[in-house]
């Protein structure tokens, strides 16, 4: 029932999580980027030979407000990266933090993208470019190629168009008031670039809406795709079970946050999420 | 070998239980049933009113388990019973639902509904460490115990079993609801408690208090589990720090006809109770042991 690429948790397996995987640690901050009016990416020190994979997740606790999940959007042999999107509270908080502050992390968790393969179509929509653009770093690393999607409400919205062009790839981009790009949705650009391309996967991060249609998109033409999830969390790692996609009993936490397209199909991805009293509203 | 049990009225196919609040979710429970292997599931614990829980962190671990003080969050008994009970259902063994109220009557509301609504037995919560007025005040006081259980054992054909936390009238309550007409007692649930961060120099958890679950409570459970078995006569469910087929094995010596397993999910996987069905299975096999009833209460020395 599983995804191939399940998360750590699990009976008995290399890497098994122990409870204290379940405690706060301090990560100092090293350095602030503000990537657009919104959004903000912190570099965080961190544990030495710690590397998460692209599209795992920290539960991230500033003292005094909420704690939240957040992708890590890169990591390197002495920082990791996460890109805060200022969308409420909390996260206003968080960009209020300058370099020398302190965040406090749980995490790594999750499964991650799998990147086996080629050739890579990548679909971000808004501040879901930050798994993406993780996950474009590993594949050009692995001498892999890849076409890069990225969507947004308009042009200060895009996210690391920069960083991308130094991998070598060049992004199409998406606006939906046209002031960069193409004027319209980033799935106007799916559909142009799918039939022509020979993909051999398709990952997706972005609003549930724009994953579910780059989902069906990419099953439809019987290609492989993985969305990176997100959801209201408790826990984190797969005890209080907020974060279920239903009826297949899937948690976004441990099983995900990255689902096989096929199997997020047969879920209420895309219809139906919980809220944090586990009431189901739809999307 | 057989591993199935009878819990009063209720029969499980093996002794191993979800314990109430982890999973939480009609679905998972299933998939705790059709792929962990559980003899028997348990809800969250629902409430009249619907509940947000409190904010995060709710959840922290230790060194050797979990502290949580998730505040009862729940959709509300009417909707967790339309929407998440049916698929529960699905995973085809007992389900038993996990009720918390502040007062006799909402109790009573809520575990009629629960027995329409097709649950296989209701589980008293009174002995939530981390809301006030919905639990441990009320396990610690045996004559609320009684009346509460009294109340319910009156109008209810599904069993009622009554989860009681360490206090120091515990005993005096599970005679109590045994003399209710409860028909299984459920020992533990978590120890209040908490977590102090001293980088942040602050506590951990936003409701400051919470329950400490996992192994570092299992001995406590386990002694509770065997002074139980001594005064009761309906069976004991033992619940607190089950991690693998010995930490269940012990508290079936101690006493329990049952395990609930809780926090170990988050560290060994839904496959847990496998696992544990498929160490006892082993342990008795290689002991010469006939079913597993025959090593219930065994620690005592001499047969009930």
């Amino acid at each position: 029932m599983l995804p191939e690429n399940s998360g750590r948790q699990g009976g008995g397996v290399e890497g098994a999580l122990s409870y204290s995987d379940f405690r706060f640690r301090p990560a100092r901050i090293k350095k602030v980027v503000a990537e657009s009016p919104k959004v903000k990416s912190f570099y965080l020190e961190v544990r030495e030979g710690e590397l998460p994979r692209p599209g795992q997740f920290y539960m991230v606790w500033l003292p005094g407000h909420e704690e939240v999940p957040m992708s890590a959007s890169d990591a390197g042999a002495d920082f990791i990266r996460i890109t805060v999107s200022r969308e409420g509270e909390t996260t206003a908080q968080f960009h209020r933090l300058r370099r020398g502050d302190s965040l406090f992390l749980r995490g790594p968790f999750g499964n991650g993208f799998s990147l086996e393969g080629k050739s890579f179509l990548l679909v971000s929509g808004g501040y879901g470019a930050a798994p993406l653009i993780f996950a474009a770093k590993e594949i050009s690393r692995a001498g892999g190629r890849c076409t890069y999607l990225s969507g947004a409400k308009n042009r200060s919205e895009l996210l690391f168009l920069g960083e991308l062009r130094r991998l070598g790839v060049e992004p199409l981009v998406a606006t939906e008031d046209g002031s960069a790009g193409h004027r319209g949705l980033v799935t106007d650009l799916v559909d142009a670039v799918l039939p022509r391309g020979k993909y051999q996967r398709v990952l997706t991060c972005g609003p549930e809406l724009m994953m579910y249609e780059v989902v069906k998109r990419a099953v439809g033409r019987g290609i492989k795709v993985q969305a990176s999830l997100e959801r209201y969390m408790k826990c984190g790692f797969g005890l209080c079970g907020s974060c279920v996609l239903d009826p297949v009993g899937l948690r976004v936490c441990c099983d995900g946050p990255v689902f096989d397209g096929e199997l997020l199909l047969k879920t209420d991805f895309g219809k139906r999420r919980r809220e944090a009293s586990g009431a189901g509203v739809s999307l | 070998m057989k591993l199935g049990i009878r819990l009063g009225r209720m029969r499980m196919k093996n002794p191993t239980m979800l314990a109430s609040g982890i999973l939480c979710n009609g679905s998972l429970l299933k998939r705790a049933a059709v792929e962990g292997g559980a003899g028997a599931v348990v809800t969250k614990s629902l409430t009249r009113e619907v509940r947000e829980g409190y904010p995060t962190p709710v959840v922290v671990g230790v060194d050797c388990g979990v502290i949580n003080a998730v505040g009862l969050a729940n959709q509300g008994f009417a909707s967790y019973l339309s929407e998440d009970l049916p698929l529960a259902k699905e995973g085809r063994v007992p389900v038993i639902v996990s009720v918390a109220a502040g007062r006799v009557e909402e109790f009573e509301e809520i575990c009629v509904r629960a027995e329409e609504a097709g649950a296989d037995a209701v589980e008293l919560n009174l002995s939530c460490p981390h809301v006030e007025g919905h639990g441990m005040e009320v396990g610690a006081d045996p004559a609320a115990v009684s009346r509460i259980v009294k109340d319910l054992a009156g109008v209810m054909k599904i069993p009622v079993h009554v989860k009681l936390g360490l206090s120091d009238r515990m005993i005096e309550s599970a005679v109590a609801a045994e003399a209710a007409g409860a028909e299984a007692v459920v020992a533990i649930n978590t120890i209040r408690a908490m977590a102090i961060d001293v980088d942040a120099r602050r506590p951990v958890l936003t409701n400051v208090y919470g329950g400490l679950s996992g192994p570092a409570i299992h001995p406590i459970a386990l002694r509770c589990v065997f002074e139980l078995y001594r005064e009761l006569s309906i069976p004991v469910i033992g619940c607190g720090g089950v991690s693998d087929w010995r930490t269940a094995l012990d508290f079936l010596m101690a006493g329990a006809s049952a395990v609930q397993v809780g926090s170990a999910l988050a560290v060994r996987g839904i496959g847990i109770f496998r696992e544990i069905e498929e160490g006892i299975r082993r342990y008795l096999v290689k002991n010469k042991f006939s079913s597993v009833k025959e090593v219930i209460g065994i620690a005592h020395g001499v047969k009930r």
